[in-house]
């Protein structure tokens, strides 16, 4: 009986040694003064250090340790707490440096290493320390870092060029709601000039001509206002009129609309409130409705028409803007939302939508989406009743 | 007895063996950090992520180190630990730590200690075993707090409030023990059991 007991101490303490040789992590026993005690196979291999070279020796004489000031305290805390203390090779890279020469671990000159420090429950003054090379995953880490760190810039380059494509944008606006007053004041001077030649100018006409130019120029610098106002990004959200968004929204599009025949109709329930960034979803329905007038300039359609309808669900308000300009083609209607996608044959930024998104996904919480045939596109928008 | 919400007798008896355990992890620190520390009575509730994640809003600074480390077996979660800057500041000055490496490394081994303090005693109490993962650490503007991923796997937990202080050296953080539902229950067996021995 007390033989097989010392045959199964011996067969146990053979196993624990055969694992300590072949496992692949280093480990190593010491006290609270970095005195050595045992110094497994793999630390011998990786250090090109002989075991009994090492043993009694302090670890801090050996290898020129990070901060020794540091391990002291965790081997006592671990002592005094009996629960493991830790290096991360994510914040700390490395206790013992092991050069590494693979070539594709070439972002790190020595092996990243996690290291538990446990306290033995037996044998109260000693840690096992137990290093685990973490090289690989740091490496993946420091790649991801770097290319989180590319979509970064790519992203910040995106949006400024979104906001120069919505500035061109609204210049281009701006320009149609001057068109017609600017012509109105050419006019004004051209009949003035015209009055003068014929010596039929008379006080009566300068003075009415004066006024209507000058109201004519409060307009056009009332438009610049709304504008800048309407353009500004808003910090807070306030409660929103739908019925009155879509209003506003007509103010900037109206001349277009009349000039190429386009007829609009806007169905809204009564008093549609919802609680969100009002120019944020103004402009992104502005440049939903452009996006409509636009298809219209590049089909020969008669009767065009963009409807309006919005109505209430349980969870969110519901928006959709339907046209009847030809729809868009089949092979490009998974690619409209894409950054730099546009259809248009000229002055298409290929942002527009790829904006609304990005503005009315992630700012409002909402979401767009968009269905075409061969008559025409709808755009689906839903918004929370509160941002 | 509701199934998913501790008692006040539950949660008597978790308050008292929280109280047996920072008393332990306390002096540890205040030996760490050579300065005297006090752990503000825990606050026990169970509340749901959404309802944490306001709470979190509500902390007043605006960027926090968040360093977290899970522990494993019949008890299992996570713990999460927040300091503010100011406060990591200041245990940065007073461990006179040379470099942002050092002092996430001090961070990490206080959420280490008081996470294996807290656990282990509770493990202890309940007659179980708990390991522990290694502790990580980021750094996380409150306004990004819900895309922390750690929070996205929990929908109910088991927060356990408490305050850190060292008074003279104006360093203070709070420590969350975050459970998910089977560990609730299990949580919830084993404090009946304790309730029982002790009538």
């Amino acid at each position: 009986m007390a033989q097989n007991k010392t045959k199964h101490n011996f067969r146990r303490i053979d196993l624990d040694k055969n694992i300590l040789s072949v496992i692949n992590n280093g480990i190593l026993i010491l006290d609270n003064k970095l005195q050595i005690y045992s110094f497994n196979k793999w630390m011998q291999l990786h250090t090109k250090l002989k075991e009994n070279d090492v043993i009694g020796k302090k670890l801090d004489e050996l290898f020129p340790l990070p901060n020794k000031r540091t391990l002291i305290r965790k081997i006592e805390t671990a002592l005094t707490m009996q629960t493991p203390t830790y290096y991360t090779a994510s914040v700390s890279h490395y206790l013992i440096p092991i050069k590494i020469n693979q070539i594709e671990n070439s972002l790190f000159e020595y092996m990243q290493q996690d290291v538990s420090i446990i306290p033995l429950a037996n044998k109260k003054q000693f840690v096992a320390v137990i290093l685990t090379d973490q090289t690989i995953m740091a490496n993946t880490n420091a790649l991801l870092k770097k290319e989180k760190e590319k979509n970064r810039l790519q992203y910040k380059q995106l949006l400024a060029s979104s906001r120069s494509a919505a500035m061109g944008e609204m210049i281009s606006m701006i320009a149609h709601q001057w068109r017609q007053p600017l012509s109105l004041i050419n006019t004004l001077i051209a009949n003035i000039k015209i009055k003068k030649e014929l010596q039929l100018l008379d006080e009566e006409i300068i003075d009415n001509s004066i006024n209507k130019i000058e109201d004519t120029v409060k307009f056009l610098s009332h438009t610049i206002d709304d504008f800048r106002d309407y353009f500004k990004p808003n910090k807070v959200a306030t409660n929103v009129n739908i019925s009155n968004l879509f209003g506003q929204s007509l103010f900037f599009l109206k001349n277009e609309l009349k000039q190429l025949n386009i007829e609009y109709d806007v169905q809204i329930e009564k008093d549609i409130d919802i609680y969100t960034y009002k120019n944020e979803l103004l402009q992104s329905i502005i440049n939903i409705l452009k996006n409509s007038i636009d298809a219209f300039k590049e089909s020969n359609k008669k009767n065009k028409k963009i409807s309006v309808f919005v109505q209430k669900e349980k969870k969110y308000i519901l928006l959709e803007i339907d046209d009847n300009a030809g729809g868009i083609a089949k092979e490009n209607i998974n690619k409209v939302f894409d950054p730099y996608f546009s259809t248009k044959s000229k002055n298409g930024t290929g942002l527009g939508l790829y904006m609304c998104k990005t503005i009315l996904e992630e700012h409002l919480h909402g979401k767009i989406s968009l269905t075409s045939n061969t008559n025409g596109t709808k755009v689906a928008i839903q918004l929370p009743y509160k941002v | 007895m509701s199934t998913d919400i501790l008692s006040e007798d539950e949660k008597d008896v978790l308050q008292e063996l929280m109280n047996i355990a920072y008393g332990s992890a306390t002096a540890v620190i205040a030996q760490m950090l050579d300065a005297f520390a006090s752990l503000s009575i825990p606050n026990i509730q169970v509340m749901q992520v959404a309802t944490l994640l306001k709470t979190f809003q509500e902390l007043k600074s605006t960027s926090y180190f968040f360093a977290s480390q899970a522990f494993h077996g019949e008890f299992d979660g996570e713990s999460a630990f927040f300091i503010n800057e100011e406060s990591a500041k200041n245990l940065a000055l007073h461990l006179e730590l040379e470099n942002r490496s050092d002092l996430d490394d001090a961070i990490l081994e206080l959420t280490n200690v008081l996470t294996s303090s807290l656990t282990s005693r509770l493990a202890q109490e309940m007659q179980t075993e708990v390991g522990f993962s290694l502790p990580n650490i980021s750094k996380v503007p409150l306004n990004k707090i819900n895309d922390v991923a750690s929070f996205q796997i929990y929908s109910k937990v088991i927060v356990i409030d408490t305050d850190l202080n060292f008074k003279d050296q104006k360093i203070n953080g709070k420590i969350f023990i975050l459970t998910k539902d089977e560990s609730i229950q299990w949580l919830k067996t084993k404090l009946n059991i304790i309730l029982e021995e002790l009538i």
